[in-house]
């Protein structure tokens, strides 16, 4: 009943559509109706577009593939649909067609690619976009989308800033472009700008999620990602103005499809825990390691504090502090369901998401977040009026320790004391030490929540002209808060619950966005041209609000502020950031095959002081795809691709420019605390990116092989620079524009392969590379400037100048270095000289994805050549009350001896104490940090449930940074911060789709 | 022409959704002049304003002193002198946690870089730096009435010349910033000691004539002519100008009105101490001074700092100020000592105690010392005993300039420890630092009278080279 009922429905409607076109009828011959079912592989196609050639009558398939229209005996109909070979068949004497669509993955215009404002097919693409779809997202086990894209995209660069639930990403897309203001891309969900600033404050967070950047993008499930787009040159960022210098991130987000109303459910559970340990000493080295030092400097009796060697602690106790403080094993469990559907004209998706994960710590810490999608499209049936609906809600609860145990991890001595003494409480070992679990008294707790909504609502007015209306409403909160109970104190100082203190958080963002924007699209018969209007308003409202509690009649209060004694504000924040812009994009497509694109935005910001709001970007991109020209057997697409455009940068935070004195939480005598805020400059404006770019793409052997290799050269001028000031200025920084210009250029490339494609079995493989380069090209004074001894012209901004270490003296046991003018002394002005480049030289990912039958295997490796911070780095002299990496052994005892490292020292010997601080600013404490990791490994099978083909269960066992290789000694090569490296997972599960 | 026939057909089929969509379209396009204007961000308040309203330039004001209070030299934490100096010299004991900054100036590890260093240096320019601006703020306040304005150039010069003197104590030859223009203080040269010193009694001459002889809010928390005479009375000894030095002092002792000695040593902290000069006020109703909560421990081993036992053997037993100004804790076989002087550790219903910058013993002790110098024997003996009266003790047995002066030294050890590092700023002016650290800290050089300037600022401004001699 249901299905004649809807098959009907598509026959009147592809009347109602005849009829109405019915004046331009022509021809002599007489029109039938022709029907037929349109199928693909899997069975029954929908949305299949039949045209009766050299006409404008046409219809769409329905739901059971079927589809009518009126034809003459003379006509042709072409079938088309995104992904399939276009088919064309004479309709002859036949009223009934039936056609059997191909799949065409190589077909390049068939593949559409997200741009922003506009989407333009692979083929006709005239900037550089990297692409990455749901099918490798869903194969990781990560909490966020920025993990799940680590090596996959060249040019785009992401380092994770710590392992614990919530941290953050450094991602750089090709390089960093400015010398201080902000170098994040700008991310965009649905057409709508996600702003990825943290809503968390560095007073509540800091200790356990580096400078308390909580990334808003934990909000987005991994799993609703149809696919992420990054857009990278001048032609594809310019549009974005003054926010799309960094690259821009286009997250689109999962929609239904039309169709029988699908269930799914997914289960996983896993295992995850820290990649790698340090080497440490044990007791018997440490032991050893102190008393020589000890014996080193002439000291034969053991001062009372250094309680490790002079028996106050056991010295034949041993711990291995990773495996107590950092060395656990976290669980994780995550269930997600989703119902999909609908009809032709709406279509809708809901996916609900749990997920529940317990951290590395000591202690019962965890992460909950569950996630809420929602998506509905509609269409009128002319096809003019088009409705698109996104919504994502998401909370998440976290509950971590105060702070990061990772230090304390690698430096504690090997024999400290027990944590806990034999009644169960903290052992403070008479207090001769900091017992680290302290720390875990302190706890930090945060609840968020982040709503995200998009609404699109477009209209034909006509054939050529689409109005169309893009808003977004946003409203994310964040509250969090770290508690200082007294019993975190060595319980020398005497304190009660009445020092008890908490330190509390609450961040709320909302935002709303308008983007009226006119479509024109006119074809003639050699061209095509494509004319985008469009205007931007945007507000955005962030407040802050902190405060202190202390004192508590019990700590069992201590979240509760109204039980505190006092109640102390320490950041009240309010600010506003409004945008206002107009854009444009003007797209000519000659013989389809040569492509002209401009696009250009007028942007107005706030953040900048009257006579500098405004600013104009810009940028012209052109492809020529000649193998349409050249005919090769061998060659079955060829493009060159070029762009030059102008883009801005306007991350350097709201209100810069106004002189103000800000209120502090330090009244004095019944007056309000008063402070200048900072040094000030009216005159701040928008820094400049100049992007070019050249590519050329290509594919081989019917697509079989594509390469595409693309070099780009980026120029930001006009750098924003906090320019570091003596402290005799009263400040340490001002923020004014600086003549410098950073040039970063390298080259890309992207191979995918299908080595072997059978019935059975399929391969692919894909490889990605970057060779970056990143230098600084001018800089006006920098000689006398602040950065004279961060920066040389000529050198990347990732550069450090070091002492150059000469090696340990055989003679006096002392690391000496270079003197490079020869004065007799080595001084921080003069002789850091040595530079060390930390960019990476090269970095990539190998991926292979193999299907046998029901089996799939999804290989992923990702590869960074560069140089970092060793194990050296921040730390003590080696013979101080702190342990050591096992490579410290190599050390000079007696004259003769030629060691790695010098002689050991307690601190008491100021020779050997300096030369040791000179140290840690040589180039002793770079190492070479490359690695090969693999960085995520899936194994799936699908089992086929009954005889409804679309009914399965999919196992799945995938992990995350299961292997690493690399020569690094520090720890994880990819996190060298001190902080929590990232984590290994293992997760297994199964998907059920109904 | 055919558009426009289109769009004519279009609007008479009315439809709605279009027409809605063109409105809402047309609205947006039109833009508005105003959209980039945002409100003033919360919690800050335009410069030019503060300055236009007694209570907000009163509260820019006292914010000096809630710096002072809280970071900057004569503060109690852990970051003013008393804890910094008192371990650099032989007042105080480090047993803190070996990543403490302060263990390196304990140790006398002190390198260029030196964290703890650094933060003296930025705190203190950053204090001076709120200074100028209150000064150039009330320069071109029109609105704000005469006197009051007075009162207010009168205090910030004096905190001015506060912060300076401690620099030039701290680290010799140094910047003297006098406006907040960035440019300028950010090449700024470095002047001779001897001209730090002119520069910082001009201050202080300056702010004695703007301020009154009354205490502006009745209790002892901001500055007036007396408490500027205090610290010029100390600048004068410091400089070895004998006579101003007892003059100014003179001028605090003999106003007994104001200024007594509290005959009982346990009230000479309290917040109603009438020998108190110039306090700070802690920052909420109820709170205490930083002191105590910096100094006192209540069970072994210390868990930061403790008075060196050798300070503790050296007074005499029977010193008052030994049995009630300093705490003693023990383990059964060892005793430790803390600094007692201030002894409400934790919040009281209403604050009991408040931090003492400048009282009124210390100007007795500047007095003795430069009569002393100035062979007025009897003169010095008379203020000596005075302090050692209270402490219940005999008089001195100094009767020659050159024992007085040692007598002297002695005394201020007992009288000022751990207060914002007498002691270390006494040994290096009586030149003994090298003879009385040398035994004790083994990494001791006799450069270490001078800090080294930041090296971070050295690198910055090449005008503040050269660096201080050992670093």
């Amino acid at each position: 009943m249901k299905n004649n009922y809807r098959h009907r429905f598509a026959l009147a409607v592809t009347f109602a559509l005849l009829t109405y076109t019915s004046p331009i009828f022509s021809q002599n011959l007489p029109l039938k109706t022709i029907s037929g079912t349109i199928t693909d592989a899997d069975g029954p196609l929908n949305g299949v577009n039949v045209l009766v050639k050299n006409t404008s009558r046409g219809s769409v398939s329905d739901l059971e593939g079927r589809y009518a229209l009126l034809a003459n005996s003379s006509d042709t109909l072409v079938f088309t649909y995104l992904g399939y070979k276009t088919q064309e068949v004479a309709v002859g004497s036949s009223r009934i067609l039936n056609v059997n669509m191909q799949a065409d993955a190589t077909a390049l215009d068939q593949v559409v690619i997200n741009a922003g404002y506009y989407k333009v097919s692979d083929k006709e693409r005239t900037g550089s976009i990297a692409r990455m779809t749901a099918k490798e997202i869903e194969n990781q086990p990560v909490n966020n989308p920025l993990e799940a894209l680590q090596g996959r995209m060249a040019g785009v660069n992401i380092m994770a800033t710590s392992g614990v639930p919530g941290g953050g990403f450094n991602v750089r897309i090709r390089g960093q472009n400015s010398i201080m203001a902000g170098n994040e891309p700008l991310y965009i969900i649905d057409g709508i700008p996600f702003d990825s600033q943290s809503l968390g404050s560095p007073l509540s967070s800091a200790g356990i999620i580096p400078v308390g950047a909580i990334s808003p993008l934990n909000a987005i499930n991994p799993a609703s990602i149809e696919s992420i787009e990054v857009l990278k040159d001048a032609d594809a960022t310019a549009i974005y103005g003054s926010r799309g210098a960094n690259g821009v991130v286009l997250i689109t987000t999962k929609k239904g499809k039309a169709g029988k109303t699908k269930f799914s459910f997914s289960s996983s559970t896993g295992i995850a825990h820290i990649t790698q340990k340090r080497e440490l000493l044990n007791t018997e080295q440490y032991l050893e390691m102190r008393r020589e030092a000890f014996a080193n400097d002439g000291i034969t009796e053991y001062p009372e504090y250094a309680y490790d060697v002079n028996g106050r602690w056991n010295l034949n106790r041993y711990t291995d502090w990773q495996d107590v403080l950092i060395g656990h094993t976290a669980n994780i469990h995550k269930v997600q369901g989703s119902v999909s559907g609908g009809s032709e004209g709406t279509r809708f998706l809901l996916t609900g998401m749990y997920q529940n994960e317990t951290s590395v710590f000591p202690g019962s810490f965890n992460y909950d977040r569950i996630t809420v999608n929602s998506s509905l499209q509609h269409k009128d049936r002319q096809d003019k009026f088009k409705l698109d609906f996104n919504a994502g809600y998401t909370l998440e609860d976290n509950f971590l320790p105060g702070s990061d145990l990772s230090d304390y991890a690698v430096s504690l001595a090997p024999n400290a004391p027990a944590l806990y003494d034999t009644s169960g409480n903290l052992n403070w070992e008479d207090g001769t030490w900091n017992n680290p679990l302290a720390q875990f008294e302190n706890k930090y707790k945060n609840k968020s929540n982040t709503l995200f909504t998009s609404l699109s609502l477009s209209y034909k007015l006509v054939e050529q002209l689409d109005v169309k209306l893009n808003s977004g409403y946003g409203a994310s909160s964040l509250k969090d808060h770290v508690t200082a109970p007294h019993t975190a104190f060595n319980p020398a100082w005497g304190m009660t619950s009445a020092n008890s203190m908490v330190t509390t958080n609450e961040g709320n963002k909302k935002y709303w966005i308008l983007e009226p924007q006119l479509n024109w699209k006119q074809t003639w018969e050699n061209g095509v041209l494509n004319i985008l209007l469009g205007g931007t308003f945007q507000k955005q409202q962030f407040d802050q609000y902190g405060v202190y509690g202390i004192g508590f009649p019990t700590n069992s209060f201590i979240t509760n502020l109204s039980a505190a004694t006092t109640i102390l504000v320490n950041n009240e924040v309010s600010t506003q950031y409004n945008t206002q812009s107009w854009f444009t994009r003007i797209n000519y497509a000659l013989k389809n095959k040569l492509f002209l694109n401009i696009t250009g935005r007028r942007d107005g910001s706030s953040r900048f002081g009257s006579g500098n709001k405004y600013g104009n970007f810009g940028a012209l991109g052109a492809a020529y795809v000649f193998s349409d020209d050249l005919n090769l057997d061998w060659l079955n697409f060829g493009k060159i691709r070029g762009s030059y455009g102008i883009t801005g940068n306007d991350q350097i935070g709201d209100y810069q420019y106004l002189q103000t004195y800000t209120i502090t939480g330090q009244p004095y005598d019944g007056n309000i605390g008063l402070q200048p805020a900072r040094l000030y400059n009216p005159n701040f404006k928008w820094e400049e990116n100049r992007k070019s770019e050249i590519a050329l793409e290509m594919g081989f052997l019917k697509n079989k092989i594509a390469l595409s290799v693309a070099y780009y050269n980026n120029r930001s001028s006009n750098q924003l620079i906090n320019y570091s000031l003596p402290t005799t200025t009263g400040f340490s920084s001002i923020l004014a524009n600086l003549d410098a210009e950073v040039e970063n250029k390298g080259w890309e490339f992207d191979l995918k392969m299908t080595p072997l494609q059978t019935e059975n079995f399929k391969w692919t493989s894909s490889i990605n590379l970057s060779l970056s380069k990143n230098k600084l090209l001018a800089f006006p004074g920098l000689e006398t400037s602040a950065y004279a001894n961060k920066y040389v012209i000529g050198e990347s901004l990732y550069i450090v100048k070091l002492y150059k270490l000469k090696g340990v003296n055989p003679q006096t046991g002392l690391f000496e270095f270079e003197d490079y003018n020869n004065d007799g002394q080595l001084t921080g002005t003069d002789d850091r000289e040595y530079v060390a480049d930390l960019t990476p030289k090269y970095f990539g990912g190998f991926s292979n994805f193999l299907s046998y039958k029901n089996w799939e295997l999804d290989i992923f490796f990702q590869f960074v050549k560069k140089k970092g911070y060793n194990q050296y780095r921040a730390t003590e002299p080696v013979g101080t009350m702190a342990n050591q990496s096992v490579s410290v052994l190599d050390r000079w005892q007696q004259p003769g001896d030629v060691a790695n490292m010098q002689r050991f020292t307690t601190g008491a010997d100021p020779d050997a104490y300096t030369a040791y601080y000179k140290f840690i600013q040589s180039n002793g404490i770079i190492s070479d940090a490359s690695f090969i990791r693999l960085k995520s490994l899936a194994l799936a099978y699908t089992l086929s449930l009954g005889k409804a083909s679309n009914t399965s269960c999919r196992l799945l066992l995938t992990g995350q940074n299961l292997l690493t290789i690399t020569k690094f000694e520090g720890g994880d090569p990819e996190q060298m911060d001190g902080n929590l490296p990232p984590l290994t997972r293992l997760t297994f599960g199964f998907q059920l789709n109904l | 022409m055919i558009m426009k026939t289109t769009l004519k057909n279009w609007f008479t089929h009315q439809n709605k959704t279009g027409v809605l969509l063109i409105l809402l379209l047309s609205v947006s396009f039109s833009g508005c002049d105003d959209f980039l204007e945002v409100d003033a961000p919360l919690g800050q308040i335009p410069h030019q304003e503060v300055f236009t309203d007694e209570a907000t330039a009163t509260a820019a004001t006292t914010s000096l002193y809630g710096k002072l209070r809280d970071l900057v030299m004569v503060s109690g934490s852990n970051s003013g002198m008393g804890v910094l100096m008192g371990l650099y010299a032989d007042e105080l004991d480090f047993y803190g946690m070996p990543w403490d900054t302060a263990q390196t100036l304990y140790f006398h590890n002190v390198l260029a870089t030196d964290p703890a260093v650094q933060s003296i240096w930025d705190n203190a320019y950053n204090l001076i730096y709120m200074c100028n601006a209150v000064l150039e703020g009330l320069e071109n306040a029109d609105q704000l009435p005469a006197e009051f304005k007075q009162h207010l150039r009168g205090e910030a010069l004096f905190v001015r010349g506060l912060v300076h003197f401690y620099l030039v104590n701290l680290f010799g030859d140094i910047p003297y910033p006098k406006t907040t223009d960035y440019q300028s203080n950010g090449k700024i040269k470095k002047i001779p000691e001897a001209m730090v010193y002119d520069a910082i009694l001009d201050d202080l001459s300056n702010a004695k004539g703007l301020l009154g002889d009354s205490y502006i809010t009745g209790e002892r928390t901001r500055a007036n002519s007396w408490a500027v005479s205090a610290l010029i009375a100390r600048v004068y000894l410091y400089l070895g100008r004998w006579q101003e030095a007892e003059a100014e002092s003179g001028r605090i002792i003999n106003n007994a009105s104001l200024f007594t000695l509290e005959t009982e040593l346990n009230n000479v902290f309290l917040k109603e101490s009438r020998s108190a000069i110039l306090q700070l006020k802690p920052q909420n109703p109820g709170s205490n001074s930083q002191e105590a909560s910096t100094y006192i421990f209540d069970s072994p081993p210390p868990p930061f700092v403790a008075l060196s036992s050798a300070l503790v053997a050296s007074m005499q037993p029977n010193d008052l100020r030994k049995t009630q100004w300093i705490g003693e804790v023990s383990d059964g076989s060892q005793s430790w000592y803390y600094a007692y002087k201030y002894k409400q550790q934790f919040n009281t219903g209403s604050s009991m105690e408040y931090s003492i910058v400048l009282r009124l013993a210390e100007q007795y002790l500047i007095r003795a010392e430069a009569r002393a110098n100035q062979n007025n024997i009897a003169g010095a003996q008379q203020d000596i005993n005075a302090i050692r009266l209270r402490a219940g003790l005999d008089n001195t047995q100094a009767n020659t300039p050159e024992q007085l002066r040692l007598a002297i030294l002695q005394e201020r050890r007992f009288e000022l420890f751990a207060e914002h590092g007498h002691r270390w700023f006494d040994i290096r002016r009586f030149g003994m630092a090298n003879e009385i650290l040398s035994p004790i800290k083994t990494a001791w050089k006799p450069t270490d009278v001078l800090l080294p300037i930041p090296e971070s600022d050295l690198l910055l401004n090449p005008n503040l080279a050269p660096q201080n001699p050992g670093y």
